[in-house]
């Protein structure tokens, strides 16, 4: 019994031990679902068609491979990694990415200023960002929200859907709201006190893009800030839910390519080149396409239907707000403490 | 039922089944309705009929792949940890040594602790004594995780047995590995079964290890569901759901057939131990 | 090696056990000790480590944390009572029953768990949401104004993870129940003890094991339990699990996290170890 037993497990081991390995390969992180599908489609097949290489995907949020790449920090085991939350400063502040130049990474070059901020800083440069605006039910609400402070209109009471700042765009969204009544990043009371009225009224938190997208879609909640890429995926799946862009502006959320220090060289050429690849112009247009996300070059050109959903040309661009990730970094651990006793009143 | 069971009793008994019959199947219901709705987000009651989800999932291959990386690692995962656990279930309750008692609440820890802090401890070690994560490493946190569970239901199992038997066979000189393949093992059955049933699911449904341990290329078919709904949310992850329930009831009927579900109906094993 | 031994042989159980706690010991308490270690360290402001309980005097100097662990405690032994309440019958009838009656109340309790957590638990927020179906019910029987909802309450964190939990309570039963030798139970009719008798002075005392092992396990799960609450509760009704899984990945505090994990489990193991010993004592 015991050598079948032992038979038997051997045989199960080699049926799920990983393939063999290629020659050359990298290891790179995606955000997962329906994103890497397009990830896949748009970068990692066409990259390793055209160097043929293997690509191999880690797939996790942001804040999942930010805690991989920090337990793993003498050991690396990828070689680039894709955040969405800002991570990016706060790992190249803690000397676990690799930086980049303009030499090494010549699609850099044509990048708006704003995507490449923290390059000198040893962050990756951005590719896509989403815009943090205003999402609202455009069957229930006739005139169209213009400006942050309509959230807190009278019609709309108990009908507002706030997002917990753990979610970054939740964060981001705060942010503008805080901004919009006189806060700044070093102080963010006046937008917890405006929050703390629309708690009063009864108006809903959630945490996840999943929940917000099931609240705005079932009709529970007309309006609330959020971010164009889930309004567009809202609209696609038939909701009536459209994004607007407040006066006072919409907060850039960036998503940003890093290499990561410490893996052999050998790897980091390729890495490079892989960074690259994800900044040609015709790449970020096909996010665009994909998912909305507002290319980071002026040289991506869009179709006027994709256009019209996103944060498109050099003008628009640079009204995004941009808050400094790193300042964020330092400060969101307090902030968080500060909502989360404000949630629980 | 026992022989003169009062109807109050029967009644009190239909009565509970059909509370716990609505209560486990209506978020299942829900789940079920949707995978056949042609609204792209989880609704009930469900808008006309389609199935145009199922289609999609068939037609996207990482579900698949998915699908078949964690079956994988959930029947190794189960073979091992039942294998362990049954031995240490053993020794907690059939024997008596000191240290004992705290040692069967020392098994029970990994259940308590949420497994986020296990997952980046695993993740740590595993950094900085071996080459990072791998599949190895996520099967040998899985068999952490599941251990308590088969080391609870195999003890909470023999505990109520009494010895004589095993008296018995021992002075009929059975030795030590026909006593245990005869009498203590068929003894353990229903609590070897819970068991094993419990640690197939719990690998199978699990993220939170998963995303900490697993390797490259390694998805698991919950790390694609939690990572699957932040983009999207139609309804074809219902539809995976409402495949695994069939699978389930189609597997448990088959094995009922053809080999007479030993686990769930035949209590010679453990009603007249 | 010995052809035979009696039982209770030194050898053999620590034979049996030495696999078990390989695992325990170096895949489970190493790798946490590793987390935990980091929870008795301050940095100071130059950077220097040094020993200290600061993240613990955290914990306990706010109200906040002390309340996040009272909800946590109080909302899992509710969720313990349930399942008990509602699974131990179901056990018994699994048991008693006949062997189709076993069979299906065995698939319709399994079925429930090879559907993931999450899924699981959209289904309960459209029942729960406003509008949902269970909702209505309850507004229709006079429960609730207006705005009533089920999401967002404690409530409905009972009857959510209640659902998820109840399959592992009612398994865990079924097998001691199973165990209980049917001539006890048939000698106590034959001598006129009435059914009911029968059940709470035989059947119950004798699947105490069984009660222990399986509310043991409801509570164990239910206290660390971080999807369904976070989900139903949301962030307004936080349990300890969650604020530790923001702290591990949002605020990415690892030390905090590991520190929050510690109370938690010396917390629990304050209440399950009187618990099982009181259990042994009524059960001899």
């Amino acid at each position: 019994m015991k050598s079948t037993l032992r038979l038997a497990f051997a045989g199960v081991l080699a049926a799920i031990l990983p393939h063999s390995l290629s020659a050359q390969e990298l290891v790179v992180s995606s955000f997962g679902g329906a994103w890497t599908d397009n990830h896949r489609e748009l970068v990692i097949a066409p990259f390793e068609k055209e160097y043929g290489v293997t690509v191999r995907l880690v797939t996790g949020y942001s804040a999942d491979i930010m805690a991989q790449l920090q337990a793993q920090k003498d050991n690396p085991q990828m070689d680039v990694v894709h955040f969405s939350g800002g991570q990016e400063a706060v790992a190249a502040a803690e000397g676990l990415l690799a930086p980049i130049t303009e030499a090494e990474v010549p699609n850099l070059a044509k990048l708006y200023p704003i995507a490449k901020e923290g390059i000198a800083k040893g962050e990756g440069p951005a590719f896509s960002a989403a815009a943090i605006g205003i999402l609202y039910n455009s069957d229930e609400i006739d005139t169209p929200p213009t400006s942050w402070k309509d959230l807190w209109d009278e019609a709309y009471e108990g009908n507002v859907l706030l997002t917990d700042i753990s979610n970054s765009y939740g964060l981001l969204g705060m942010l503008m709201i805080n901004k919009v009544y006189g806060g700044s990043l070093d102080d963010i009371q006046p937008g917890l006190d405006k929050i703390a009225e629309l708690l009063d009224d009864g108006d809903e938190v959630v945490r996840s893009s999943t929940e917000v997208r099931q609240l705005f879609a079932q009709g529970d909640v007309l309006i609330g800030p959020y971010a164009n890429d889930h309004a567009y995926r809202l609209k696609a799946d038939g909701a009536p839910i459209v994004f607007v862009t407040p006066e006072e502006g919409a907060a850039a959320s960036f998503l940003t390519v890093n290499l990561v220090k410490g893996r052999p060289e050998a790897n980091k050429d390729l890495a490079l080149k892989f960074i690259d690849y994800s900044l040609r112009p015709e790449v970020m247009a096909g996010w665009a396409e994909a998912a909305r996300y507002s290319p980071m070059s002026p040289d991506s050109k869009l179709p006027e239907d994709v256009a019209a959903d996103v944060v498109y040309g050099e003008e628009q661009i640079s009204k995004l707000v941009a808050f400094d990730a790193a300042k964020i970094g330092q400060e969101k651990s307090a902030w968080i403490d500060a909502w989360n006793k404000l949630l629980a009143q | 039922m026992v022989a003169g069971t009062p109807t109050l009793a029967k009644a009190i008994a239909a009565a509970l089944v059909a509370v716990t019959i609505v209560y486990m199947l209506a978020p299942l219901l829900v789940v079920i309705g949707a995978s056949f709705s042609t609204s792209s987000y989880l609704v009930f009651p469900p808008e006309g009929f389609s199935l145009k989800w199922y289609q999609k999932v068939l037609d996207t291959p990482s579900y698949l792949r998915a699908g078949w990386l964690s079956l994988r690692i959930a029947v190794l995962v189960t073979l091992i940890t039942v294998t362990i656990g049954t031995a240490a279930a053993i020794a907690l309750t059939r024997f008596r040594f000191p240290g004992r008692e705290p040692l069967q609440a020392l098994f029970l820890s990994p259940l308590i602790l949420p497994a986020i802090i296990f997952g980046i401890g695993m993740l740590v070690l595993f950094s900085r004594y071996a080459d990072g994560p791998s599949l190895m490493a996520l099967v040998a946190g899985h068999v952490v995780i599941t251990l308590p569970y088969v080391v609870r239901t195999v003890s909470a199992v023999l505990v109520g047995m009494d010895k004589a038997t095993e008296e018995a066979a021992r002075v009929m000189g059975a030795n030590r590995w026909q006593r245990y393949w005869y009498v203590v093992l068929p003894q353990a059955l229903p609590g070897i079964g819970a068991g094993a049933f419990f640690a197939f699911n719990i690998s199978f449904d699990d993220a939170v290890v998963a995303i900490f341990l697993r390797g490259p290329d390694t998805e698991t078919l919950p790390i694609l569901i939690y990572t699957q709904i932040e983009f999207s949310s139609d309804p074809s992850v219902a539809a995976v759901s409402t495949l695994m329930i069939l699978i389930t009831v189609g597997m448990i009927v088959a094995v009922e057939r053809f080999l007479g579900l030993k686990l769930l109906t035949d209590r010679r094993a453990a009603g007249r131990g | 090696m010995r052809r035979d031994g009696p039982i209770g042989g030194a050898s053999e159980p620590a034979l049996l056990l030495t696999p078990g706690l390989f695992f325990l010991i170096v895949l489970f308490f190493l790798p946490v000790g590793l987390l935990v270690a980091e929870s008795f360290v301050t940095v100071t402001e130059e950077g220097e480590r040094t020993l200290s309980l600061a993240h613990y005097v955290r914990f306990f100097a706010d109200d906040y944390y002390l309340g996040v662990m009272w909800r946590t405690f109080r909302l899992s032994l509710i969720i313990t009572l349930v399942t008990l309440v509602l699974g131990y019958p179901i056990a018994y009838i699994m048991a008693r029953g006949a062997a189709w009656v076993a069979l299906w109340l065995g698939i319709l309790v399994i079925m429930p768990l090879m559907v993931s957590v999450v899924i699981r638990t959209f289904g309960w927020m459209v029942l729960m949401g406003r509008g949902g179906l269970l909702v209505d019910v309850a507004q229709w029987l006079g429960i609730g104004g207006r705005r009533f909802q089920l999401m967002r309450t404690e409530a409905g964190i009972v009857i959510a993870l209640g659902q998820v939990l109840l399959p592992f309570m009612t398994l865990t039963l079924y097998g001691v129940i199973a165990g209980v030798d049917r001539r006890l139970e048939e000698a106590s009719r034959t001598m006129g003890a009435g059914f009911f008798a029968t059940l709470w002075r035989v059947t119950v005392p004798l699947s105490l094991p069984g009660i222990v092992s399986g509310s043991l396990l409801v509570f164990a799960l239910s206290i660390s339990s971080f999807i369904t609450p976070a989900l139903v509760g949301g962030v307004r009704l936080p349990m300890l699990a969650s604020s530790i899984y923001q702290q591990a990945l949002t605020t990415m505090d690892w030390p905090f996290a590991a520190a929050q994990a510690m109370i938690l489990l010396v917390a629990v193991l304050l209440v399950i170890v009187p618990y099982t010993m009181l259990a042994k004592t009524r059960h001899a």
